[in-house]
């Protein structure tokens, strides 16, 4: 596979690591009422769709960046690569 | 023996060299631009091989990479090479080939006696017969069937020759370097995209070689090598001959096998094959077409050849398949077969044509036996005849078959994509959706006539390279006829009651397919399964459109609705040395060496593998009898005085940053946030989930500078999350990471002259006493004068020690100095063993003990995870069964019998309980003879065992014989008031 | 005056080899300091960077040459890297002088090891363990990149038109050094 890099153009997908759903960027907030129950959702469920599918990457053999990649499950097509920073901070995660 | 089947004149060979070769020992003389199976032809050798079940006497089909039949082995010693298609080996001097799967002589094989068995080797036959009793399928069947059956052999040596991989980038890739090929090729080229042009076969062109057609007014294979002689003075054009493209990956990325020197007697230390990562923005498939055979009884006899394959050894190597030759065929090509082969005063009795028709091309003097076929043909190791429908028989030494042509749609399929049929040609034509990128021109794609394979492949550059944005030349298509290219669906002779074969490599014939499908095997992955039809290494290439041809005669469905096998990389097959490339051996990855590697190798030092690090375990002394004797003495020395130890490997992450001592405050569960400047301090990280994950100490040089340490094997893993953490977690933090693990040459200097040794290192303007730098101290300092160093008080051995870094260049010069200043302390090098032996013995969890299933509560380690702040891992480790009370805890264990040996891994089982998972305690986790000590320690968990020292339990492993009784004690067998270290 | 000396020994040091028309030489007495930008001090760093070098940090992928010879090269967002020629072990206090606290900088000329690949079939003998493109119209003169060779993480800058240095872990300095010279043994 090859991930188009917003920063550094087409990559090699072996220069990355996979982790897996972008929903780890919303870690929940320690001091919640639900946090256990928050947790617990956050390090154990994920969807698993047969289609496009956002997902970290870490450019580890690049720019140490982590991506998030939209790629569809069923055909690799990759249709979106962001900064993950980007997202976090687009998510609130400025705080 | 001369070469007395060579046609006089024409060719593309060389006439003026021979080339000597052998077969089975047979000393025999082809030319340049011969390939092995062209030379046997032309040296009269058409027997070439027995069919892997049955031992068929076999010969040669095609005059390709499709070749069910002609495998043969090459060479010999440790560069034998079993299986490889006679068709596509380039001829060499000395090449010596041999013949396969028979026992005895080629042509009296001791095996053809299964021949006779064959009504009880039908399909299936494997899973009814040899079932039963279990026990004979690994010590009788297995062995015979695989000394019976099979293909050749393997050398049992390591293969000598070298192998390459490489990356190569395009905007076009051109795949195959047939008449479509070369039009697409030459379209990109002149538009100046850069153009990869690769294909399987040696002398580019494709079938324009095999075929009397011109193109421009000069013959095909003229136009081909003037076309490659454009694309050669290209500068953005790479011709890659003897290259298959071999699979169709994600995102533009082709796998390549690129075979540099099996052509040459000897490859002159260069790499045998490279395995290409081909990374196109657009390629253009035109993979031509591969010929079809029509089953009838008897049709696998050596002379029996497809029509195209005998056209090209008429017209491309000047070899006669034979002196009199009939035609058997469904469609206008075969005719053209019988053209050439009587242009080249070959004797063609008859033309068979299935269908009831005027003929496409007027022969005269050659017989046309309207809508019939062959039923049977005659002649063991050579055809002698063949017998008609209608019961003639006709003399003959080979026979020339057309079924049809089916378009090379593989490629088109191994994302998935499902090719279509088309009525027209009856075949399967690239159809759904094709990989992103790829277009397919020629008769890949169906255009299985000249002109029409000419055009398409230009016009299918240039839509590429325009979608690319460049803009495609003026230059015409160049100009050729169509050849009649009528045909009618024929795919077996029902007349026949002989055996009909389909699949000759894997010996499956018609009434197999018939077989499979009474017994309810009619879909297609199941037939293929159940008769292994097109399981062997021509992956069915010949066979598999006629077997599900009638497969769909026999459901009664089309057969599009019958549908193919999916089509899966390699296209032809992969040697192993390929795929493995230079990763062989020492090779296999790289090795890491730490700054003092030269000196422990001089110094007697054994190395262990610690991920791609290579460590010293022990350095051992004349005299020592094994290693233990070294590693006792590592220890007692140490303790006793100073001992030394390159610690480099671990994991040293440079943080820096306004918020550096917040996001270390994040990412240990214990608290930083009051970490003065020039202190250290142990931290544990947590996984989200609340499982112990990594530890190290963190150093505070600055403000805003932190130098954190992790364990040898979580070094990349660590750095990893730490960039999650910062990237994805707290993307608003100050915080910068960068790995300075090789930077360093770090040494630990441990036991209780540790300073004495230090003062004399450690510039004199650096105070390091008690006092001034107590334990968990740390200091940017110099030694030797001058040289920048960094000291830490930190001790893995529970000894008096320091960690001591200076910048790798002068790591080797470094323990060259600790050791000279340390020669009156008696300091020892010491190794990883005794730098284990000590963590056990001070009661330090390590990997053994971290190993992702616990818990700091386990560890002992509960009350540090803050929950006064966020980091990660505190929320999910207070779930109550993470936290009970009877929780697996970490104890020290000793023998009772203080003689035993503990073994790490037994399970603790109480007294009187039986010794089942019911009753489980916990696990050793890491033992040791602690020389310290004189007998045998462990670390291990053990229920509630915080509460239970002095209890006595038993450890018991089932794998080895016996259990033992333990005493559960304090992990810290050393010092247990840490009176030592803080001296 | 102290007892003990040390001498410096970086793992390819001296190394210069010429094979058919390639050169493959290990550079002397390179020295690395890694900058990195702080959050929100970005156009401060750069500032700083420019005033010192005459040059600021370029885009990532790229490098530039400063006025004294040294080279800029942009790694990442907030990242990059200053390479120049400098024998005793203070480069990252000289450089940190230079940019008077503005950007984080650490010394890293002790985690690689430099080679520097000459000549002008050097691309084809990287062809064999570079996946990256390094075609005139992809890869530039100046233009730098990181990426794995062979196993091993490479940072890779094109010098020159038939030029390259390629920057990898000092501990793994043999493999590397063996990677590349089998590439180049496998082509010339």
């Amino acid at each position: 596979m090859i991930i188009p890099h917003p920063l550094l153009g087409p990559r090699d997908a072996a220069e990355f690591v996979y982790l897996g759903d972008a929903a780890l960027i919303d870690r929940p907030d320690w001091q919640a009422e639900d946090a256990l129950a928050a947790f617990h959702d956050y390090g154990y469920l994920r969807d698993n769709p047969a289609g496009p599918h956002k997902e970290l990457w870490y450019h580890e053999q690049g720019d140490r960046s982590w991506l998030v990649v939209t790629r569809d499950t069923t055909t690799h097509e990759i249709t979106a690569v962001e900064l993950a920073r980007d997202v976090a901070r687009s998510r609130g995660r400025s705080a | 023996m001369t070469q007395q089947y060579r046609i006089k004149g024409g060719g593309q060979i060389d006439r003026s060299t021979d080339i000597a070769f052998t077969f089975n020992g047979k000393a025999m003389k082809g030319h340049p631009g011969d390939t092995l199976a062209s030379a046997l032809l032309a040296n009269g050798q058409r027997l070439v091989g027995r069919s892997f079940k049955y031992h068929r006497p076999r010969g040669i089909l095609t005059a390709g990479s499709e070749e069910p039949n002609a495998l043969v082995q090459l060479r010999s010693g440790a560069h034998q090479e079993p299986n490889t298609r006679a068709t596509t080996v380039e001829l060499f001097e000395g090449l010596a080939a041999t013949s396969q799967n028979h026992r005895g002589s080629l042509e009296f094989d001791l095996m053809a006696a299964t021949d006779l068995l064959s009504p009880f080797l039908a399909a299936g036959f494997y899973y009814k017969t040899f079932m039963w009793p279990r026990a004979f399928w690994e010590k009788l069947y297995e062995p015979v069937i695989r000394a019976s059956a099979g293909l050749g052999r393997l050398s049992m040596q390591e293969d000598p020759d070298r192998y390459d991989k490489g990356f190569v980038h395009c905007d076009l890739l051109v795949i195959g370097a047939g008449p479509a090929g070369l039009a697409a090729a030459l379209a990109a080229g002149r538009a100046g995209a850069r153009v990869i042009l690769a294909d399987e076969d040696f002398t580019p062109g494709g079938r324009l070689n095999a075929e009397t057609l011109s193109i421009d007014d000069m013959p095909g294979a003229d136009w081909a090598t003037q076309a490659v002689a454009q694309l050669t003075a290209m500068d953005n054009v790479r011709l890659m001959i003897r290259s298959t493209v071999y699979g169709a990956y994600d995102h533009g990325v082709y796998g390549l096998l690129e075979r540099c020197t099996d052509h040459l007697p000897d490859p002159g230390g260069k790499p045998r094959q490279i395995l290409w990562r081909v990374y196109s923005r657009r390629a253009v498939l035109a993979a031509g077409s591969t010929e079809r055979p029509i089953a009838f009884g008897n049709n696998d006899r050596p002379g029996i050849m497809l029509a195209g394959a005998m056209r090209t050894y008429v017209n491309r190597f000047a070899v006669a398949p034979g002196q009199r030759i009939a035609v058997f065929t469904n469609n206008d090509d075969g005719w053209r077969t019988a053209a050439d082969l009587s242009a080249a005063g070959i004797d063609v009795p008859a033309v068979i044509d299935s269908r009831d028709a005027l003929p496409p091309i007027d022969l005269p003097g050659i017989r046309h036996v309207r809508g019939a076929g062959v039923v049977d043909t005659v002649g063991r190791k050579g055809v002698r005849s063949i017998t008609l429908t209608d019961g003639q028989m006709i003399p003959v030494d080979g026979l020339a078959v057309s079924g049809g042509w089916n378009p090379n749609v593989h490629l088109t399929c191994h994302q998935r994509g499902r090719p279509a049929w088309r009525d027209d040609i009856n075949a399967f034509v690239p159809g759904g959706t094709l990989p992103p990128g790829m277009a397919v021109a020629g008769a890949a794609n169906g255009a299985l006539t000249l002109a029409a394979a000419l055009a398409e492949g230009r016009a299918t550059a240039n839509a590429q390279i325009k979608e690319l944005g460049f803009k495609p030349s003026r230059a015409a298509a160049p100009r050729a006829e169509d050849e009649p290219r009528e045909s009618a669906p024929f795919w077996y002779v029902r007349e026949s009651t002989k055996r009909a074969w389909l699949d000759q490599q894997n010996d499956v014939t018609v009434k197999d397919v018939k077989l499979s499908y009474q017994e309810g095997f009619r879909a297609v992955e199941h037939l293929k399964r159940y008769t292994t039809l097109g399981m062997a290494t021509d992956q069915g290439k010949t066979a598999n459109i006629p077997a599900l041809a009638i497969m769909a005669e026999c459901t009664g469905k089309t057969i599009p609705e019958t549908g193919t096998t999916i089509f899966r990389p390699p296209y032809t097959p992969v040697p192993m040395g390929a795929l493995a490339g230079r990763a062989r051996g020492r090779d296999f990855r790289p090795f890491r060496l730490t700054p003092s590697h030269d000196w422990a190798k001089a110094n007697g030092a054994t190395f262990v593998e610690a991920g791609n690090w290579l460590r010293a375990q022990w350095y051992a002394r004349p005299g020592e009898q094994g290693w233990r004797d070294s590693v006792d003495r590592e220890v007692l020395m140490t303790r006793k005085s100073v001992g030394i130890c390159d610690v480099t490997t671990l994991g040293k992450i440079d943080i820096q940053g306004r918020d550096a001592g917040a996001f270390l405050n994040k990412v240990y569960c214990n608290g930083f946030a009051t970490l003065a400047v020039g202190k250290v301090r142990y931290g544990l990280m947590l996984r989200e989930d609340g499982i112990a994950y990594d530890d190290g100490t963190t150093a505070r040089l600055a403000d805003n500078h932190y130098v954190m340490t992790t364990t040898t094997a979580n070094a990349v893993l660590v750095f990893r999350r730490l960039e999650f953490a910062r990237q994805c977690l707290w993307p608003d933090m100050d915080v910068h990471l960068i790995s300075t693990t090789d930077g360093w040459a770090q040494f630990a200097v441990a036991g209780p002259n540790a300073r004495a040794l230090l003062r004399k290192v450690v510039d004199s303007d650096h105070d390091i006493s008690n006092a001034a730098f107590p334990f968990m101290g740390c200091a940017e300092i110099t030694v030797c004068g001058g040289t920048p160093a960094r000291l830490f008080r930190i001790s893995f051995s529970g000894e008096l020690a320091f960690e001591i870094a200076v910048p790798a260049r002068f790591g080797h010069s470094m323990m060259d100095v600790l050791m000279e200043a340390g020669r009156e302390f008696d300091a020892v090098p010491y190794g990883t063993e005794a730098l284990g032996v000590m963590r056990i013995e001070k009661g330090h969890a390590a990997g053994n003990e971290l190993n992702g299933q616990t818990t700091a509560h386990n560890l002992g380690m509960g009350r540090m995870v803050s929950q006064k702040k966020d980091c990660i891992g505190n929320v999910l480790s207070q779930r109550p069964e993470m936290i009970r009370d009877d929780a697996v805890k970490l104890v020290g264990l000793r023998p009772v019998n203080r003689a035993d040996k503990l073994i790490a891994g037994s399970h603790f089982i109480n007294r009187g309980d039986d010794a089942t998972m019911d009753n489980d305690q916990g696990w050793m986790t890491s033992v040791a003879y602690s020389p310290s000590l004189g007998h045998s320690i462990g670390l291990g968990f053990v229920k509630s065992g915080d509460t239970r020292q002095g209890e006595i339990i038993r450890a018991v492993n089932p794998l080895k014989t016996g259990e033992i009784e333990v005493e559960i004690v304090s992990a810290h067998f050393i010092d247990p008031e840490g009176e030592r270290l803080r001296a | 005056m102290p007892d003990f000396t040390l001498t410096s020994a970086p793992p390819l040091a001296g190394y210069d080899k010429s094979f058919a028309d390639l050169r493959l030489t290990s550079p002397a007495d390179l020295a690395l300091v890694s900058l990195a930008l702080p959050l929100g001090g970005e156009d401060a760093a750069q500032k700083a960077i420019k005033s010192a070098y005459g040059a600021a940090l370029p885009v990532p992928g790229k490098s530039v040459s400063a006025k004294d010879g040294a080279r800029l090269v942009r790694l990442g967002l907030d990242a990059g890297m200053v390479i120049f020629t400098h024998a005793t072990p203070d480069a990252e206090r000289v450089v940190a002088a230079r940019l008077g606290g503005a950007v984080y900088t650490t010394d890293q000329t002790d985690v690689w090891t430099g080679l520097e690949l000459s000549g002008p079939t050097a691309r084809a003998a990287l062809e064999r363990i570079c996946p990256l493109d390094l075609h005139d119209s992809a890869f530039a003169v100046n233009d730098a990149a990181r990426t794995a060779m062979e196993h091993l993480g490479v940072l890779i800058i094109r010098t020159g038109q038939d030029s390259f240095l390629l920057l990898s872990a000092s501990s793994s300095a043999g493999s590397f050094l063996h990677a590349v010279e089998t590439s180049i043994e496998n082509t010339i």
